[in-house]
């Protein structure tokens, strides 16, 4: 008897074991009476780390008694391992108070009412020293719903001995950017030696949009149309072909490679790159011997637009939150002038305060002050639409079928659909 | 009457000692599943939980018009028809020469386990690198071009995409059936091969005569349960190619994760695994009753 007794408990053991660690809801007040506010960010970089490790603290000791403010660093891995888990929490309602997401999935949150307006979080003057940019990207039907403290720009990565060597010179204004033809000729002297002229690939995921729509952009059209419903006719018009062409000769031509190896400019293995700004730190660091230069976006032949890509991770307020004054508290402090500087210093990336650029001088001086120029005067944040992730991924799809042999219009045509199909299965009655 | 008694408690103790892993089952594989299947007949997008709207044969009539999903069939059948052969025909050679009980072996026999202990990921994500489509970079074509040919596309190749994962694939799963194949190999008496030797038979005849029909129950085994993994093929094109080029490696799996967390249309991602699930669970009955007749 006492032998099946046993039995019974440790069944019940096990079975209860298995449960535990489910259905463990946030805590939104502690045990001394504050009010808690969690924050989900990607893991990151050591100084990255600190820097919250330090802004909790002062944060917590300046309110005590009324708000605990903590963080939780969720593993990226790839972008979709950080969004599994959002995904999990969106199913079970249970999101943190501040969520931190990719600047192309602040209108995904917002159109489907997970993240709030935070239209009030600051007074008009505060909100007049973030980038247009940075704003741009986190509005959605007129109202923001995110606040992103860094920003992100590409631009024209060159080798300054293989340009020598060639007699290239290169753009020093963004007047003179070069055009798609320019950009097509230096690629074509440039290649040789196993040496490709250019590298246009970032990755072969979300790098495709966010690098390759500004050619959309420059050549007079976009991915989709302004309000984000639908990118018929945009993607798939006369001119995004023309862009689709003219991006598919460089790699058809051999002046750019479809599967560049890792870090192929910085190895002396592509003469330039359209790279991210944040490839000047990386360079500084660990390719000092590479002579290197960058110069702007290149623009479309005839009367193209100046262009250049934008974007960042912003923090955004769910629909979770219970005590949205204390969530004020934390954003007004974690976006504060002093905050966005600091933060911005340690992951070395331009900040989205203008006011910080007075202080992190280095972006007055070359090169970087290149990339403070173009987010100031010709960026561009990814389409702002609620079928984003249907979009990028067509996109990524559609070139890299372009790039393997199918015809231009016919692979826009399908991803154009399959983004209209999208939006009008979700979106288009709400 | 006492004897009754006891057979009444020892089923209880019956029911308690298989309780823990009825639960889990049902908790984890039961439940989940006939969740799955009625979320088929939802529009249920991931975003939205509690927007869910029950939408009939929907999912169902989109899905057979769907031209995506019937090249993520053929896809998923081409891979399993061609891995499943080659592989396992790889597997029983391996398995042959290395069953002798030469010195040395042992290293062998790691060597071609070894992939099998290696994450699929990181083996997917080398042989990206050989089978790069520059000869600069790849290792493959670096090889072709020295020999005096053509370089090959690999996975950027629509033509030769799938065919380069199947390679890999059997390269990497062989090892495991080689295992298994090896314990069989060890199962065949000697003195079986000693009969056939006296009767003359040569190396060919003894194994076609003799190896083959002893292997017959262990053959069955590995081709069955190659072709249910070969079926759930995922990691690969997720890692190599992203379905692409021109949907030639997107499979039935990796077409389930595009809908589902990708595109976030879940109902739809629902409704491809229940058909998934037909399809998997009438190869296994199929085969086994093939098996049985046998």
């Amino acid at each position: 008897m006492r032998k099946r007794a046993v039995a019974a408990l440790l069944a019940a053991v096990m079975v209860s074991g298995a449960f535990t660690g489910c259905g463990k809801t946030k805590e939104r007040v502690n045990e001394e009476g504050e009010s808690v506010i969690t924050v989900w960010s990607p893991s990151d970089e050591p100084a990255i780390e600190e820097w919250w490790i330090d802004k909790i603290e002062e944060f917590n000791q300046a309110h005590e008694g009324e708000i605990e403010l903590r963080r939780e660093a969720i593993v990226r891995a790839d972008s979709y391992a950080y969004e599994d888990k959002v995904n999990a929490a969106i199913t079970s309602n249970d999101l943190p108070d501040i969520l931190y997401v990719d600047g192309p999935n602040v209108s995904i949150y917002a159109a489907n009412e997970v993240t709030l307006p935070l239209d009030d979080f600051f007074p008009e003057e505060e909100w007049a020293d973030f980038f247009d940019s940075s704003k741009q990207q986190n509005t959605y039907d007129g109202n923001i719903y995110a606040v992103g403290a860094t920003e992100s720009s590409v631009a024209l990565y060159y080798n300054k001995d293989m340009l020598d060597a060639a007699g290239i010179d290169v753009p020093e204004s963004k007047e003179d950017a070069w055009t798609w033809s320019e950009y097509y000729e230096a690629a074509k002297k440039l290649t040789k030696d196993g040496v490709v002229g250019t590298n246009i690939i970032m990755d072969k995921g979300e790098g495709l949009s966010y690098v390759l729509e500004q050619f959309w952009i420059s050549n007079g059209t976009d991915f989709v149309n302004e309000d984000g419903s639908s990118a018929e006719g945009y993607l798939n018009s006369a001119e995004g072909v023309e862009a689709a062409k003219f991006l598919n000769s460089l790699i058809q031509d051999g002046y750019a490679n479809i599967d560049p190896i890792q870090k192929e400019f910085h190895n002396g293995k592509a003469a330039t790159m359209l790279g991210g700004s944040w490839e000047v730190a990386t360079l500084e660091k660990d390719y000092p011997d590479l002579n290197w230069g960058i110069t702007y976006f290149p623009v479309a032949d005839g009367d193209g637009i100046l262009t250049s890509p934008t974007g960042d991770w912003a923090a955004s307020v769910t629909k979770n939150v219970q005590d949205k004054d204390a969530v004020k508290e934390v954003m007004q402090f974690l976006f504060s002038a002093d905050n966005v500087t600091t933060y911005a210093q340690a992951i070395s990336k331009p900040p989205t305060r203008e006011s910080s650029y007075d202080v992190l001088e280095e972006y007055n001086e070359y090169p970087r002050s290149v990339f403070k120029e173009q987010l100031m005067e010709t960026g561009h944040p990814r389409p702002r639409t609620p079928s984003y992730s249907v979009l990028t991924a067509e996109f990524a799809e559609a070139m890299l079928n372009i790039f393997a042999g199918v015809d231009p219009q016919e692979a826009l045509d399908a991803a154009a659909a399959a983004m209209d199909k999208d939006y009008n299965k979700y979106y288009a009655n709400d | 009457m006492h004897k009754s008694v006891n057979k009444v408690s020892e089923r209880k103790a019956a029911y308690i000692f298989i309780l823990p892993a009825v639960v889990l089952l049902a908790a984890f594989l039961i439940y989940p599943s006939l969740q799955t299947v009625r979320y088929a007949f939802t529009d249920y997008n991931i975003m939205r939980p509690d927007r869910i709207v029950f939408c009939g044969f929907n999912n169902f009539a989109e899905l057979f018009q769907d031209e995506d999903f019937w090249i993520a069939v053929k896809n998923t059948l081409y891979f399993t028809v061609l891995v499943v052969p080659f592989q396992t025909v790889l597997a029983l050679a391996l398995a042959l020469l290395i069953s002798s009980r030469r010195k040395g072996v042992a290293i062998f026999r790691a060597a071609y386990f070894s992939p099998q202990v290696t994450s699929m990921v990181v083996v997917a994500i080398l042989w990206t690198v050989m089978y790069n489509s520059s000869p600069d970079s790849g290792l493959l074509n670096a090889l072709l071009v020295n020999l005096g040919l053509e370089p090959c596309g690999f996975l950027n190749d629509p033509d030769t995409a799938m065919n380069s994962i199947i390679f890999m694939s059997a390269w990497q799963g062989a090892g495991y059936q080689m295992m298994i194949f090896l314990a069989g190999l060890q199962g065949i008496s000697a003195e079986q091969y000693e009969a056939a030797s006296i009767d003359g038979a040569g190396k060919i005849a003894s194994f076609f005569y003799v190896t083959l029909p002893g292997l017959k129950n262990v053959i069955q085994y590995v081709v069955m349960i190659t072709v249910i993994q070969a079926m759930k093929l995922f990691t690969q094109p997720y890692v190599m190619t992203k379905g692409g080029p021109q949907n030639s490696t997107r499979t039935l799996v990796y077409y389930i994760y595009e809908q589902g967390f990708q595109k976030r249309n879940f109902g739809y991602a629902c409704a491809v695994a229940a058909i998934f699930f037909v399809i998997v669970i009438s190869l296994s009955l199929g085969m086994k009753k093939i098996i049985k007749a046998d």
